[in-house]
């Protein structure tokens, strides 16, 4: 028996802000965080620019926990705790109430910059100094320093499935919650810009040395960004239970791999199409029903175009009841977080009504233009709304949540 | 767990061999590599070899031709262990595989090109081999596996976290079955990362710690009533930051097994295995999953490869065997594997 899943907790920590508020009434201002990219050197890249996100302070950490937390923590902690907090789950001592809480969680890089280090270190013939950074780079020890900041442990899962990786973890999290398998899930993703990462999009040519034009027939490609957002899910019967105000259903989630190319979508997009007729099937409705969309919108050449076609063969006749963006163009790509940071927009538009305008278009491509949310927009009451998310080797993803019913 | 997960397929590739059987009889092969940040020193390295007929076949795999080495151990072993599953049943198949670090040796080399020869001389057909999920994209189109697929990353403990994946996938009728695989690749920059951990204090025959990669796995389903062997409990989320905490992690996880369960040994050669055997003192123990023969230290690769070693100490005599699974730098877990006998 499948059992109801409700969103009670939101969390970010984002380029444009240090949680959901301030993050989401820059997005909605159409502002961008766009700028030269200081964390490392890219002097020998073509792009020198990204979206960096501005690190919370962590009260109570000394400077010597801090400087063992990786880039990677010190985005996800922040955020996780601020979805507990909004859940109504954190403690006055910033601790988790729940001593027991499963984790299903998301990134690519882990804490890689760590990574990077110690082998910047063997390279010059280091031999001491390196357990350090070598200790802290795996994913599994961001989650740990999630675990012992916020004073929790639980059966845990990291899921690394490129760029659709966070709306995996969330759906894995909803399903964990349907089945019965746990009451309540932290749910979410995390990444760090990491030079490993940020060269290696480079050499593919993968970013862009304009601006970030999602879904443009002059786009170039893709802005990188950085970035946590964490989510709780639990039964509707366990947040009555604590006194929890539920902010939406988590109502479908699809996912597929697309075996054309390890870095390119099947031209015609139809494995999209069918991971969204998978979310809509599970989530019972048509999608005539589904009032917004947060795209993935990379910006690059190759899939904007294969994602504007899905859309278009997906929705059929009731294309013109749909409002689409991609909030690439504000806070950039941010990868293994990318699906937690953006399925919480389309909660965002989802509860206030108003929509993330597609920034720096120009000429949009045919297929979606009409459906592009171009400036201050808003709907009053969509029922549901969806993030569509698509990663290296073929991941596809996506998550419908709908409005509470009375 | 509501529902018994059953065995229904096994493979694997590892230093010892290709297939399930060599785990039990294969005898590995020693390599000496150097440290890199000592190229004059070496340690002892279980590696596998590449031009194997049942490894070179899927070099020439157009979708193969540039993937790594972890990705050649998976493929073969997850052929294997869907051996007899035609097309249609293959369309109904997930697949969730663990992994550490995964593509390890492409990682390093990418980023070592970027340290010694600049940004500029970046691989642009390395990196994507670099991702956790490629070589999880490989195995799904080469072998058509169109259902669910998840890569996962962790310590020893995410082998727990992907039968669980399975189990989930399974209740909510997502697919028929799931290969649920674990697999690593060696790189020479892991004997730094070990020796910086002091792990490789001694080669004592008692006590070696020798690095080494490979892959396995198993196909599992929903038990029925025909089925032969089943994971009947799963426990894991223990989690342990220090050698005393880990202990006390261990105690914790395994609680909920019954006391006089024959248990199957598995810790790495390092102080992990000073824990367990802290831990099982007062437990019978029906064997060492690890030894003989020793197939080395491969993290994910390794908690599949003592799973089916496990399976193979099953009897009638001993129809529910114990398998910790310690994590290295995260947590405990541990699994319960029941022979089923049919009246």
């Amino acid at each position: 028996m499948k059992r109801d899943v409700v969103v009670t907790g939101l969390g970010a920590v984002t380029p444009l802000g240090e949680n959901v508020s301030e993050t989401w009434t820059s997005l909605i201002a159409g502002r961008d965080a766009e700028a030269p990219l200081e964390l490392f050197e890219t002097k020998g890249c073509r792009c020198h620019r990204a979206a960096t996100a501005a690190l919370p302070s962590l009260d109570g950490a000394s400077p010597k926990a801090l400087r063992r937390l990786s880039r990677a923590s010190r985005l996800a902690i922040p955020a996780a705790r601020e979805a507990l907090a909004t859940a109504g789950l954190l403690d006055s001592a910033g601790r988790s109430l729940l001593p027991v809480l499963p984790l299903s969680v998301s990134t690519t890089a882990g804490g890689m910059a760590f990574g990077e280090e110690f082998l910047r270190g063997i390279l010059a013939q280091k031999r001491s100094g390196l357990l350090g950074t070598v200790a802290r780079y795996l994913p599994e020890q961001q989650i740990l320093d999630l675990q012992i900041a916020l004073g929790f442990e639980g059966p845990s899962i990291i899921i690394a499935n490129a760029c659709a990786s966070g709306a995996n973890a969330i759906g894995h999290a909803a399903e964990m919650v349907a089945s019965g398998m746990a009451d309540c899930v932290l749910t979410g993703g995390f990444e760090a810009l990491t030079e490993l990462v940020f060269v290696g999009f480079d050499c593919l040519q993968a970013t862009t040395t304009d601006r970030c034009r999602p879904f443009d027939l002059k786009r170039s490609g893709l802005l990188l960004g950085e970035g946590a957002a964490f989510l709780i899910l639990e039964t509707p019967e366990n947040a009555q239970r604590r006194g929890a105000q539920t902010i939406c259903r988590l109502s479908g989630y699809g996912h597929r791999t697309d075996f054309f190319h390890l870095t390119q979508p099947q031209p015609q997009g139809q494995v999209l199409v069918e991971v969204m007729r998978q979310a809509t099937d599970s989530a019972a409705i048509a999608p005539r029903g589904i009032g917004y969309i947060n795209a993935h919108g990379t910006a690059t050449p190759v899939n904007d175009g294969t994602e504007a076609q899905s859309y278009r063969t997906f929705f059929e006749d009731s294309y013109d009841n749909v409002r689409i963006s991609s909030t690439k163009a504000a806070i950039g790509h941010t990868l293994g977080a990318a699906g937690s940071i953006e399925a919480l927009f389309a909660i965002q538009a989802l509860i206030t009504g108003e929509l993330p305008p597609q920034l720096n278009l120009q000429t949009p491509i045919p297929e979606i233009a009409g459906a592009l949310v171009t400036g201050k927009e808003s709907r009053p009451s969509p029922l549901h709304t969806m993030s569509v998310n698509l990663g290296f080797g073929g991941s596809n993803a996506a998550l419908i949540f709908s409005r509470n019913e009375n | 767990m509501k529902t018994n997960l059953a065995i229904i397929g096994q493979g694997a590739v590892s230093p010892g061999g290709i297939g399930a059987e060599a785990l039990l009889r294969g005898i590995p092969a020693e390599t000496m590599v150097p440290f890199v940040s000592r190229p004059d020193r070496t340690w002892p390295v279980f590696k596998i070899k590449l031009n194997a007929p049942a490894l070179e076949r899927w070099q020439k795999e157009p979708r193969l031709r540039r993937a790594s080495p972890i990705s050649y151990f998976l493929v073969e072993a997850a052929d294997q262990a869907l051996a007899g599953l035609d097309t249609q049943a293959r369309a109904q198949t997930g697949l969730v595989v663990a992994f550490s670090t995964g593509c390890l040796a492409y990682s390093r080399r990418f980023f070592e090109s970027i340290i010694t020869q600049g940004q500029k001389s970046a691989s642009p057909a390395l990196f994507p081999e670099t991702v956790f999920n490629s070589p999880v994209s490989h195995v799904a189109a080469t072998l058509r596996l169109e259902g669910a697929a998840y890569a996962l990353a962790g310590d020893e403990t995410a082998w727990i976290a992907a039968l669980r994946t399975a189990w989930l996938w399974l209740e909510q009728e997502r697919v028929e079955q799931v290969l649920v695989m674990g697999a690593e690749e060696f790189d020479s920059s892991s004997l730094d990362a070990y020796r910086s951990a002091r792990w490789l204090r001694s080669q004592t025959n008692k006590n070696r710690f020798i690095p080494s990669e490979g892959a396995a796995g198993v196909l599992v389903r929903k038990a029925r009533p025909e089925d032969s062997v089943v994971i009947s409990q799963l426990a894991d989320g223990f989690i342990f930051r220090s050698k005393a905490q880990a202990l006390t992690a261990g105690e914790r996880c395994l609680k909920d097994f019954e006391a006089k369960l024959p248990c199957s040994l598995s810790a790495q050669n390092n102080w992990l295995g000073v824990v367990e055997q802290a831990l099982m003192r007062d437990r019978p123990s029906c064997a060492r999953a690890s030894e003989p023969p020793y197939l080395g230290e491969a993290v994910t690769a390794s908690a599949a490869w003592n799973t089916l070693r496990t399976i193979s100490f099953l009897t009638q005599q001993q129809p529910r065997i114990l398998f910790p699974i310690w994590g290295g730098t995260h947590q405990m877990g541990a699994m319960a594997l029941e022979k089923i006998t049919s009246n």
